[in-house]
């Protein structure tokens, strides 16, 4: 079979991305840029545009006028077409619609406290390039030159994962590892036991409740399509498990967020609960960049929640599979060995290579910490101005704690954060949010001003963003509606249930227990 | 009502049982039915977003789904078939991916049937998947009489 499509596509998309690069750096975006503030973009708008558009300018060429014949260069040739695809639609969305709708936005002024709407409902690129892909698929179709491309996204995705492994040290590794195993082992016992006694208690045969249970409790679709082929699973109770997620997941992509910000939670906090409570893990990493579109301190928290779960999915896909052939007649006896080789996430050693690697100090100098390093040797006008003096003695009073008390008047007293110390504990009062708004942007800017990042580091950081941007993106364009609309039946009950329970005590758990900083 | 060559739309539901019984009421051995059962296209999403799966996973899923589906395709075809047969009527039989009304269309335009029987839309209520036939798309493309078999929940 021949992959590739005789179609101007790629090459029209290739001279569009040229075009924004071109338009970019020779400043005929201005107008533009200074109505969407979004200058900040300008380095991926010429950089990345320009690398996409030579890419797909001289593969569309191929693609248009070349001849195609079956093989390994067609196949992999052939899906550059829809990654520049999903690429085109996540950086117009990046670039340009999301900061359009900040505009529009701020024009309605604040309504939650100091924030706007669209970041009270997350509306950032991560969910508008999401939700593109839903629309793109559910109105117009994925194109037929696209398609194979489309299911590049997971690779961006596991590419983003991996790629995070440079941004944890060791202690925070440790940390969230053991939080997340606890949170996780508990959450996902409890689902997946829970659902298999409704199951008992509503007489659904074992078949249905054995793919439910997979779904709710350990990832979502991901889990469904493991162990749908393991219990035996009828194709109707696929339907309806997998439609009950994909609605819940997607609902919970908008709803989490804005419950998050109604309740405050820091970005541990929120990363936790996202990992915990929702079900599919593309609207955990979904939900954490809407949380915190400008950092990745959340998608950090939040995706070792999903690596968490990804490797339990073995170990539950295992138990199911003990727990049906118990229970069924003529059920395919369980090849233990196989069930774990072939569900074991390979991309996670990837993610714990890159940590081992930037452990070395590869990325950075070794004793910078995961690349970002301490240095309060600063110029002069980095210092606190006393207008910021002013405000954050005013802000003092509202201090509590001992440590942080110390802190901020170190800081007041010196206009600079004195110790790595101090730093630490300024960013827990940063993200307890106790202070007003404007204080908190000093304590912002005294940290930056101390904290640097190595240039790699950095770059890493822009990489996962770019990535998570656009594996998510594409994965959008893989969520029809046709297969929402499937949701019903008992899964539906029986999900509701279960699913709201999950992220409710989750959330009551994480509020209790899990502290801002680690 | 004498059709001599009908194409009966079936997927083995409540409701296309009962526009097979209906069907079935026609049939004699000067009659041809043709059954048409379609795989609806929302199969094709069933994988939704899953991303932390290996090719092995996602290929033992795709091959099992269809397998499971090719089973009951199979099913329905060989019950409807026998209850054809022992009419004395011909039994063909084809199946279809795709949208329902498409299917049906493009089905009725690859012989001369006389008649085409569908069941009706499950009433509210009922569990199900939901792929309905679109009875607009249908009357206004369809180029043979069309039979509506009621619900008979409804």
């Amino acid at each position: 079979m021949v992959y590739t499509h005789k179609h101007p596509a790629l090459l029209i998309m290739g001279v569009i991305f040229l075009i924004i690069g071109a338009t970019a750096q020779f400043g005929l975006q201005e107008g533009l840029i200074g109505y969407l503030k979004n200058a900040k973009y300008l380095g991926e708008m010429t950089g990345l545009a320009y690398t996409a558009g030579v890419i797909a300018v001289v593969v569309g060429l191929w693609h248009y006028f070349g001849t195609h014949e079956e093989g390994n260069l067609d196949y992999y040739l052939s899906t550059v077409a829809g990654v520049i695809f999903i690429l085109l639609v996540a950086m117009f969305v990046r670039w340009y619609l999301a900061p359009f709708v900040a505009v529009l936005s701020k024009g309605l002024g604040p309504v939650m406290g100091a924030k706007y709407l669209h970041q009270v409902l997350g509306l950032n690129y991560v969910v508008l390039g999401i939700l593109a892909g839903i629309l793109i698929v559910n109105v117009f179709k994925i194109p037929d030159w696209a398609e194979n491309g489309i299911r590049m996204s997971r690779l961006g995705l596991k590419t983003g994962v991996i790629l995070l492994g440079t941004l944890y040290s060791l202690a925070e590794l440790a940390h969230l590892g053991r939080l997340s195993v606890v949170l996780i082992g508990f959450f996902v016992l409890g689902s997946v036991g829970l659902v298999l006694w409704f199951a008992r208690r509503r007489n659904i045969p074992n078949s249905m409740g054995g793919v439910l249970s997979a779904g709710m409790g350990v990832c979502g679709v991901s889990a469904t399509v493991a162990a749908a082929p393991v219990v035996q699973a009828k194709s109707v109770e696929i339907a309806y498990t997998i439609g009950t997620i994909l609605l819940w997941g997607v609902g919970c992509m908008f709803l989490f967020p804005v419950i998050g910000q109604l309740l405050s939670l820091g970005h541990i906090q929120f990363g936790a609960w996202a990992g915990t409570g929702i079900l599919n893990s593309a609207q955990v990493a979904g939900a954490a960049l809407a949380y915190q579109p400008d950092g990745i301190e959340t998608l950090k928290v939040a995706e070792i929640f999903n690596i968490t779960r990804v490797l339990f999915l073995p170990i539950i896909v295992l138990w199911l599979a003990l727990w049906y052939v118990r229970r069924e007649e003529g059920a395919e006896a369980v090849n233990t060995g196989r069930v774990i080789f072939e569900k074991f996430p390979v991309f996670v050693i990837g993610f714990i290579l890159m940590f081992a690697l930037s452990s070395t100090g590869i990325f950075a100098p070794a004793n910078h910490y995961k690349g970002k390093y301490f240095d309060n040797d600063i110029a002069d006008e980095k210092l606190l101005k006393p207008e910021q003096v002013a405000s954050l003695q005013q802000a003092l009073p509202m201090v509590q704690r001992l440590d942080r008390q110390a802190a901020l008047t170190r800081l007041i007293e010196n206009r600079k954060v004195m110790s790595i110390d101090d730093d630490a504990t300024l960013r827990g009062l940063v993200n307890a949010k106790i202070l007003s708004k404007d204080a908190n942007k000093i304590l912002k800017g005294a940290h930056k001003a101390v904290r640097h990042t190595a240039k790699k580091i950095k770059k890493f950081r822009q990489w996962i963003t770019l990535l998570f941007a656009f594996g998510l993106t594409g994965l959008g364009m893989q969520i029809t509606v046709a297969s929402i609309k499937q949701a019903g039946g008992q899964p539906l009950v029986i999900g509701g249930v279960v699913g709201t329970a999950k992220a409710l005590l989750s959330l009551l758990v994480i509020m209790l227990f899990v502290q801002e900083t680690i | 009502m004498n059709p001599k060559r009908i194409l009966c739309a079936s997927h083995g539901t409540d409701g296309a049982r009962a526009a097979e019984a209906q069907a079935l009421r026609f049939c004699h051995s000067e009659v041809a039915l043709h059954h048409l059962i379609v795989v609806p296209e929302f199969w094709q999403g069933m994988m939704g977003d899953d991303w932390l799966n290996n090719a092995v996973t996602r290929d033992r899923f795709g091959s099992y789904l269809e397998g499971q589906l090719d089973g009951e395709v199979a099913e329905v075809v060989e019950r409807l078939g026998r209850a054809t047969r022992e009419t004395g009527a011909d039994f063909s039989y084809e199946s279809r991916f795709g949208k329902p009304a498409d299917c049906l269309v493009d089905a009725s335009r690859g012989m001369a049937f006389d008649l085409v029987v569908i069941g009706s839309p499950r009433p509210k209520g009922v569990d199900g998947l939901r792929s309905r036939m679109d009875l607009g798309k249908l009357t206004q493309a369809l180029q043979v009489p069309l039979l509506v078999v009621p619900h008979p929940g409804s």
